[in-house]
């Protein structure tokens, strides 16, 4: 297991010796069960620091948002931020890199492996415990975790309360890392990866139509999933077409005929639009994080769309998103012996 | 007299006939040319397919494909060089790997798998390329209208 004092004095080093400006870590959140992503600045509150399987926010997109905010800042502090980074962290930052988004010695990577866990899935937590509101939960040995109510204690096995992400990753360890807390375990048993994708691919295309027009029906266009994706760092999305200035000057003919990509209203085509565009533009740089899914206020199984296309880019294109910061990206490369069937 | 009276009725029924609208994005330098000696041959092929030319089917956004779609196509078809012959050099090999997922991804959401094809059609390929239109309206009509994504308005 890690122990969390372990990353607490690798936090401490660096702060103390004004190599970071920030240690972007986890603390116990006033409020729920998971833990709260926070900025570490104050020696004092390196304490604050933990590590369970409540830390289930990717860490990345802060770094996204810090590298918007920086850029709005006169005088920034150029110092590299230290994030602690679970497996899939590490892949996205991986990606990052990978698109020049960021710089390797922007950031100090403090890698910790999931070993034979994950994190916890809240929505199955709470049909697992049938409405008792859990206050901390944390592993007790490998397989299981010991969930704490006001009731009492519950030991539940991890497979019913782990993310479906977690059940299905394959690299539960940093790809990327400066320091690297725990051990790389390969083997965790838990389900096969693609499990729930290939799951929807075997229904038959009404199954699918209707599985999705179900869940689309519900999508009520909030865009948190865009706006908790780490790979969602466009300044303009195409469904806000912010560049288009309306002054007094615009006419009306000009206001009705600009170009409107995906409609805003939330009409099952719509956002069927909207959320395949999305699923198109993470195609190989989504590395299954799943927090679209988790933050998705409808539960709409987001995560399903793209690992369809991460399953596919694996299959075909033998492309895995955020093993190599070096790698051409998929939709920019090719190979000749890609699939050529499937053309007329 | 039924048939006095089933005449129009029949008339009005043909007229009726489901034609598919099917948006063609074609490459400037081998499918569009392919498509014009198809005109200039004065081959019969059905004229469903709007053609809209593009540079290149490099240049073919997935946005443009859910686009037609939302504006109501019935099918989507892109077609470029051949490979190895983009005027680009490889331009339609990155086509080929794009549609390719964009094709996975229209399945994976439940849209029938023929409404979307790609092909290869070069400029000295007229009867090639009334052939894939052809077979394209003849699957499509069997599939009936496209609703899934179209834009309700």
């Amino acid at each position: 297991m890690v122990a969390i004092e372990d990353i607490r004095t690798r936090a401490r080093e660096l702060l103390e010796g004004g190599k970071v400006r920030a240690v972007l870590g986890f603390r116990r959140s006033s409020a729920g069960l998971l833990a709260e992503p926070t900025f570490v600045t104050e020696l004092n509150d390196v304490a604050s620091l933990v590590w369970d399987a409540t830390c289930v926010h990717n860490l990345a997109l802060y770094l996204v948002n810090e590298k918007k905010r920086q850029k709005a800042e006169r005088n920034p502090d150029t110092r590299p931020l230290a994030v602690i980074a679970k497996g899939c962290d590490s892949r996205a930052i991986n990606v990052l890199l990978q698109e020049n988004h960021i710089a390797r010695d922007e950031v100090v990577v403090l890698g910790v492996s999931c070993e034979g866990g994950g994190v916890i899935d809240v929505r199955k937590l709470a049909d697992v415990l049938r409405g008792k509101e859990a206050t901390a939960a944390a592993y007790e040995g490998l397989g299981s975790v010991k969930v704490t109510t006001a009731s009492g204690e519950a030991t539940l096995a991890a497979s019913d309360v782990l993310a479906d992400r977690c059940l299905e990753c394959a690299t539960a360890y940093p790809s990327v890392s400066d320091v690297l807390f725990g051990e790389k375990v390969d083997e965790r048993g838990f389900s096969s990866r693609f499990a729930a994708t290939k799951a929807v691919a075997a229904m038959t295309e009404e199954e699918r139509s209707a599985f999705w027009d179900g869940h689309f029906e519900r999508c009520i266009r909030c865009y948190a999933c865009r706006a908790v994706c780490p790979m969602c760092y466009c300044d303009e999305c195409v469904v806000d077409s912010t560049s288009f200035i309306v002054g007094p000057t615009t006419t009306a003919e000009e206001k009705a005929n600009r170009i409107r990509w995906i409609q805003r209203s939330t009409t099952p085509a719509d956002n069927a639009m909207y959320h395949m565009v999305r699923a198109m533009h993470l195609a190989g740089r989504c590395v299954d994080c799943a927090e679209c899914e988790r933050v998705c206020p409808v539960n709409i199984p987001l995560r399903l769309l793209n690992t369809s296309l991460e399953s596919e880019a694996l299959e075909m294109f033998e492309y895995t998103p955020g093993t190599d910061p070096a790698q051409p990206s998929l939709i920019s490369s090719f190979r000749d012996g890609d699939p050529n069937d499937f053309v007329r | 007299m039924s048939e006095v009276l089933e005449a129009p009725v029949q008339a009005k029924k043909e007229a009726q006939e489901f034609e598919p609208k099917i948006v063609a994005f074609l490459c400037k330098w081998c499918s569009s040319a392919g498509s014009d000696l198809a005109g200039v041959s004065r081959l019969q092929y059905p004229p469903n397919a709007v053609p809209i030319q593009v540079m290149c089917s490099g240049s073919v956004s997935p946005l443009y494909i859910l686009s037609a779609f939302n504006k109501g196509a019935d099918g989507v078809l892109v077609s470029g060089c051949h490979p190895g012959d983009c005027h680009y050099l490889k331009g339609n090999f990155f086509a080929r790997r794009r549609i390719y997922l964009v094709q996975k991804l229209l399945k994976f959401i439940g849209l029938e798998s023929d409404r979307f094809r790609m092909s290869w059609v070069s400029a000295a390929e007229g009867t090639k390329y009334a052939q894939v239109v052809a077979d394209f309206v003849k699957d499509i009509k069997a599939l009936g209208p496209q609703r899934k994504l179209k834009a309700k308005n």
